[in-house]
């Protein structure tokens, strides 16, 4: 469960102050397939970063699981970032000197998990995105979609509970995005992991389960289908 | 996988990686060939002035140095021989008995040093046998050898004899007529015009003492260092003896040899500061430009001492590579100019070699083969490479991820 105490984050405090996000309180359930929507500048991303530890608030609290993530500093949080939450972005965000294989596998072994276990999970993976057949290619021989489940693999490697995606679709096409969409939403389903969303992109938001609306830095409508 | 991604990020930009390990390889190309004809040119100059005469190390009795007369000679025992072999690294020992005198033939009359030398012995520790440009290093009874400059200046023939005058012991009258039986070319303009040689024995009888010495030499065994052998001589004898090493006894050499030194220490600076501002070049942008790669990895859980470390890699190998290229490539071409050193006269045209010899050394000059010249200066390519590995240290350490994925 990741819980948000009257989140904020301003930027140049002070002199000209935006407020990204301003003091949102909520609450995601485990297991939830969940869309942040607005429009650019409404905080989607920065509300994001913060509830990923990415980005340190200004004021408020995430509580993960019990713990405040937003107490945590330095190595902490890299750490924790690591084992307990999974990144999406908009831009892949591949290494480009490691194969598909070994992007997913980079994970583990920052976890240090050992090398049996590491090569079992990247197969496991690789086969749950489809892509198998392309595991020693590089982010450069693959097209955007394909980097796209590549980096959701990535992003479940590590086993974690959340997984936080900014934009992932921005970049794809119809038919990756909705292959993409079909894989996430099995794995919500079958491992119950919560997956938290900001976008733009409707077909997103269709099949999404909840829908966070931001404006202003605000939630403006939470709407639960 | 650190090492691997450090690996590939290298070969990600091959022009550049390239350019930088060419840089390293050619300035420690340039600075190990120069250092090593520099040293090999110290070493010859070493081996044709202190092994060719002086010694690595001499004993005198204490206030010889300063005040050169036969009363501050010394009585030389087998146990003070002893005392001396004791020492680790002394191979060989042998004593002389010098002093200064008139030369005179007909109406000419000049200078010289009288070297009282027991022949074997000298065979040990110098090559004075090679170096006979006349008759043979063997001097009997009241015999004399002397250098290629007296024999020049009195113009000496075969069996010619020379007088010699000076004093003696206490105060005795030291003079004899001796024959020349061999002229010699201690490669050394100053000893060649200075230096008489005959037996210990014949010294010893011309300045009338049975006894005395002024000298022993000590030569050291091959790769000992001479002041470690110094400084042991010096606790192993008494107060009564001083113990100096060349560098004492011929600052001459060792100064020509500092001021040499110098210039090739400044050469390899200026090389060094091109060559750490190309590597700084590289290590900058290969930090700069993966700034986004840097907030990404950070994002997903590396931590920065990781990140540091791919970077540090990055630059070793980098660095590691063009210094291991400059040892291979250098190492046999020293070892070619070590066994047929290069002759500069040749190089420098006609007389060379007779300005040469005048300015007392040979023109042959060997590069030194030592395995501290390459190491020395790959050590200061790694600890260079330490040092430019701090901007990306401070880099990566400050790094904020958001930011650094916002570019």
């Amino acid at each position: 469960m990741i819980e948000t105490k009257n989140l904020s984050k301003i930027y140049n405090p002070g002199k000209f102050e935006v407020n990204a996000v301003d003091n949102i309180s909520t609450l995601f359930k485990e297991g939830e397939f969940t869309s942040v929507v607005g429009p650019s500048g409404s905080g989607k991303t920065t509300f994001l970063n913060c509830v990923g530890g990415l980005d340190q608030p200004t004021s408020g609290e995430v509580i993960i699981s019990g713990e405040n993530i937003t107490e945590l500093s330095g190595s902490k949080i890299i750490n924790y970032r690591l084992n307990n939450i999974g990144f999406v972005f908009q831009a892949y965000n591949l290494i480009p000197v490691l194969s598909a294989k070994e992007n997913i596998e980079m994970i583990m072994l920052l976890q240090g998990v050992d090398e049996n276990n590491r090569i079992s999970r990247t197969n496991e993976l690789l086969n749950q995105v489809g892509l198998y057949e392309m595991r020693n290619r590089r982010p450069s021989q693959l097209s955007g979609g394909q980097q796209q489940r590549v980096a959701v693999a990535r992003a479940l490697a590590s086993k974690p509970k959340f997984i936080l995606a900014d934009e992932p679709t921005a970049n794809l096409d119809s038919k990756s995005t909705s292959n993409l969409l079909d894989i996430m939403s099995q794995l919500n389903e079958a491992e119950n992991i919560t997956f938290i969303f900001s976008t733009h992109d409707q077909r997103v938001i269709d099949r999404a389960r909840r829908v966070v609306t931001l404006e202003d830095g605000k939630i403006i409508n939470d709407n639960k289908k | 996988m650190i090492l691997k991604i450090a690996w590939r990020n290298i070969y990600r930009n091959k022009k550049r990686s390239l350019i930088t390990i060419t840089s390293i390889f050619a300035a420690l190309f340039l600075i190990i060939l120069m250092r090593a004809l520099q040293f090999g040119f110290y070493d010859k100059l070493i081996e044709t002035v202190v092994e060719s005469y002086a010694g690595y190390v001499e004993v005198h009795a204490d206030g010889f140095w300063d005040n050169q007369n036969l009363d501050n000679s010394m009585e030389v025992d087998q146990s003070l021989i002893n005392d001396i072999k004791s020492v680790e690294g002394v191979a060989n020992i042998v004593q002389r008995l010098q002093t200064f005198s008139l030369i005179s033939m007909g109406n000419k009359t000049k200078g010289g040093v009288i070297n009282g030398i027991n022949i074997s012995d000298e065979q040990k520790i110098t090559d004075w046998n090679k170096k006979m440009i006349s008759g043979t290093f063997k001097i009997g009874k009241n015999e004399i050898i002397i250098g290629k400059g007296i024999a020049e200046y009195f113009d000496i023939k075969e069996n010619d004899t020379l007088i010699l005058y000076g004093q003696g012991y206490r105060g005795m009258m030291a003079a004899g007529k001796y024959p020349v039986k061999g002229v010699i070319d201690l490669k050394n303009p100053d000893l060649n015009k200075l230096g008489v040689f005959m037996n210990i024995e014949t010294a010893r009888n011309y300045v009338s003492s049975d006894e005395i010495s002024t000298h022993i030499i000590v030569d050291k065994k091959q790769y000992y260092d001479e002041e470690k052998i110094a400084n042991e001589l010096t606790q192993v004898l008494s107060k009564d003896y001083e113990i100096m090493t060349w560098k004492e006894t011929l600052p001459e050499i060792e100064q020509t040899i500092t001021a040499d030194n110098a210039g090739g220490v400044i050469m390899a600076f200026i090389l060094y500061i091109i060559v750490v501002f190309g590597m700084f070049g590289t290590v900058l942008m290969m930090t700069e430009e993966r700034t986004y790669e840097f907030g990404v990895l950070i994002s997903l859980g590396m931590s920065r001492a990781r990140l540091f470390g791919i970077i540090f890699i990055e630059t070793i190998i980098l660095s590691m590579i063009g210094v291991f290229i400059a040892i291979i490539i250098t190492y046999p071409i020293t070892f070619y100019y070590n066994l047929n050193p290069i002759d500069m006269a040749t190089l420098m045209g006609e007389g060379a070699d007779q300005m040469m010899e005048e300015m007392g050394f040979s023109p042959l000059f060997p590069m030194s083969i030592e395995w501290d010249i390459p190491l020395t200066h790959a050590l200061v390519i790694f600890i260079s490479s330490l040092l430019i590995s701090i901007y990306p240290a401070i880099k990566i350490s400050k790094l904020n991820p958001v930011k650094s994925m916002k570019i």
